[in-house]
């Protein structure tokens, strides 16, 4: 791990500290205090932006620990976050308060993904890909059929959450709400990484082989890991729920699964800071190409709209590219490559 | 407005959206609403939900809309309980039937009959005019998503009460290539009446497989299942087929037509882009009603709406009606039937305002 010049660690327990340095841990609370306070002189629109954020960095955290850490290729994560989403839905309604909710959203969810995880045992790669998307189909089939319990096509009404007595019904409220939950998250997963199981999720990612011979319990630690995934993406799924007010089955198709893939990638595979990286870039991405469409429509005067959309589904696929064959490490390597420059700014070489 | 101009309705989406644009344009030239105009904002919202809720969110926070149009299932759906809450009278072109009971949907209207009452004009028209003396023979194709299975129990129910024998269900994806062992197994059926619940192109696809199996049966689609580019995409095997719609199309002899004609230049557009259109109209005397009575905001503008008996938005649809508790635009939709490659109007149907229709 690079650190900062100057740090001596004498012990392992120091040397894998989240934050060694004080200046890292200055940073961080300075960080968390402008994401605090900023939301506050924001409108609703640039609030919700940042209530999206914090779900999408959920649900690309999670499915980070899944597919980057342990090498478990998923195409179903959407699914999941949707079994969080229904299974909130459907215990709000009952009264269940948000605290238990939310927890529950993540069980069952973590059940969900568990029993899709099962054929994890025998397949790999693109094997498991394809057994991944038939859960996909298999859950969005159950969202779309399961009338009495989900609405079926009429979709699903979540009232907002209440904590205590109070009402997240505002999105200043749920940013705050999300942004504890998804701090949670990352801080979790960042522990997980730390921890026996965690170091196991890598070695089976790594290879499978070595990791069995020196202990590793494949099967344990592959359905741990799609436990622990699909957990944290039925959280998201629950914010998800909470915040829209109403799901549909189609809120969770196999685009949104792509979508959660494609944060991690451009993120960075394995890094918990690339997943909220790949979850900032991917949920600002399309809102700074319907600027740029307003900005070019002030400028031109007409109506470019319709011609820049064609050009934003071309936009994704080129950004995905782009990213693939220049930063396959994503943009947590080149955070890396960044700080590296400045600490030895002026003197590169 | 929202509208889809890059995701997968974008086909259907980019006229309406056409419709919406010139509609707003035709109420401006025209001082329909006095010396106010319209300040029309459009965000491609990709079909995505999230993207439908981050560009709401824009227009409430920044724009400061006092009314939106919206498109498809996806956002108007995933904002029912915004619109509601934020109180934004929001007219979409998602004909869902539980969107028009205001007790669950207060701000949701649209301009056409909803996807239930579609169904049920059709099969009351060839219920009127089936002439043998046993009971005609109805099979269902649809895909499997809440659009496609929305119209199925609805068509069920009153195929039964009007005494259609239900032969056959069978699911053909929206982006299937072939539909071959679908009709295979309706073949050996053989439905008087096939109603097909998809879009454009997969009621192609399943013309084209019924083509080739020689299946003999009276096809009839929803109102995304066919229009214009059918005849394009099918050749040949659309002949006959009827389209459920709920406007005219380019060319009819309506008062709205001139318009139409002369803002786009005698261009031909589909009966998409009329709706838009004509759902533009819609607005705008909701807004001129309630600039009348004084005060311009949401709620004024929905309970405005809700006065409308009969409306006639330039011929361009069938007259629109709303109630404070009844939302349903009207209980009429136009059959058309391809001829030639082109849409012809074979019959305008109109249903009872039942009760206990509403929302369902």
């Amino acid at each position: 791990m690079q650190q900062k010049c100057g740090l001596f660690f004498c012990s392992y327990r120091a040397e894998s500290a989240l934050f060694p340095s004080g200046f890292q841990r200055a940073c961080l609370a300075v960080f968390l205090l402008a994401l605090t306070v900023t939301p506050l002189v924001m409108n609703s629109y640039y609030v919700s932006i940042l209530c999206l954020i914090n779900i999408a960095v959920i649900g690309a955290v999670s499915l980070n620990l899944l597919t980057g850490l342990c090498g478990q290729i998923s195409l179903g994560h959407g699914a999941f976050f949707g079994v969080g989403a229904y299974t909130a839905g459907i215990l709000a309604a009952k009264g269940v308060p948000f605290l238990l909710v939310l927890p529950a959203s993540g069980a069952v969810a973590a059940l969900a993904g568990m029993a899709f995880g099962l054929p994890s045992l025998r397949l790999k790669g693109i094997y498991l890909a394809i057994a991944s998307l038939a859960a996909q189909l298999i859950l969005e089939y159950v969202f779309l059929r399961w009338e009495s319990m989900t609405g079926g096509s009429n979709g699903l009404m979540v009232m907002a959450p209440s904590i205590l007595g109070l009402t997240f019904d505002s999105d200043l409220k749920m940013f705050y709400l999300t942004l504890v939950v998804a701090a949670l998250t990352v801080l979790a997963v960042s522990n997980i990484t730390r921890t026996r199981p965690g170091r196991a999720f890598v070695a089976i990612r790594d290879h499978y082989l070595s990791a069995e011979i020196v202990g590793v319990n494949l099967f344990a630690g592959k359905l741990q890991a799609f436990g622990l995934s699909s957990f944290l993406a039925g959280v998201g799924g629950c914010l998800w729920a909470h915040y829209t007010n109403f799901i549909t089955p189609e809120q969770f198709n196999i685009g949104l699964s792509i979508n959660y893939l494609a944060m991690i990638i451009i993120g960075g595979l394995g890094s918990v800071l690339g997943a909220v990286f790949g979850a900032v870039f991917l949920t600002i991405l399309p809102e700074a190409l319907n600027a740029v469409a307003g900005v070019a429509a002030q400028v031109l005067g007409g109506d470019p709209t319709a011609s820049l959309a064609a050009l934003k589904g071309g936009v994704f696929g080129l950004v995905l590219t782009l990213f693939l064959i220049f930063e396959p490490d994503g943009l947590a390597e080149r955070w890396r490559m960044t700080k590296a420059y400045w600490k030895l700014y002026p003197f590169a070489h | 407005m929202l509208a889809d101009l890059s995701g997968p309705t974008s086909d259907v989406s980019t006229p309406y959206a056409s419709g919406l644009r010139d509609g707003a344009k035709y109420i401006n030239d025209a001082g329909l609403l006095g010396a106010a105009k319209l300040k029309f904002t459009l965000v491609d919202y990709a079909y995505n939900a999230q993207q439908a809720l981050s560009a709401y969110k824009k227009f409430t926070s920044q724009d400061k809309i006092l009314f939106l149009q919206g498109w498809g299932t996806q956002d108007t759906e995933a904002l029912t309980q915004f619109v509601s809450k934020d109180k934004i009278p929001t007219i979409s072109a998602s004909y869902s039937a539980h969107l028009t009971d205001p007790a669950k949907a207060p701000y949701n209207f649209f301009v056409a009959a909803d996807y239930s009452t579609q169904v049920r004009a059709a099969l009351k028209y060839f219920k009127d005019n089936w002439k043998e003396s046993r009971a005609p023979k109805l099979a269902l194709i649809f895909p499997n998503v809440p659009y496609g299975l929305v119209s199925i129990p609805p068509a069920k129910e009153y195929a039964k009460e009007l005494g259609f024998e239900l032969v056959g269900e069978e699911n053909v994806d929206l982006k299937a290539m072939d539909a071959t062992a679908q009709l295979l197994r309706l073949a050996k059926l053989a439905p008087d009446f096939t109603w097909i619940g998809g879009t454009t192109q997969s009621t192609a696809v399943i013309l084209k497989d019924a083509q080739k199996l020689a299946l003999k049966t009276q096809f009839f689609t929803n109102i995304w299942g066919a229009d214009e580019n059918l005849a394009l995409l099918a050749g040949p095997a659309a002949e006959g087929v009827i389209s459920l719609q709920a406007a005219v199309t380019y060319g009819q002899d309506v008062p709205g037509m001139k318009v139409i004609e002369k803002l786009t230049d005698g261009k031909p557009q589909m009966t998409h882009y009329i709706r838009g259109f004509a759902s533009m109209l819609v607005m705008a005397e909701g807004i001129k009603r309630a600039q009348a009575k004084g005060k311009l905001g949401g709620e004024e503008i929905k309970a405005a709406l809700e006065t409308l008996r009969d409306f006639d938005p330039m011929g361009l649809t069938p007259p629109i009606s709303y109630f404070p508790d009844d939302h349903r635009p009207n209980m009429s939709v136009y059959l058309y039937a391809f001829k030639g490659g082109k849409l012809q109007l074979l019959a305008k149907q109109s249903l009872e305002r039942k009760k206990e229709w509403l929302g369902k």
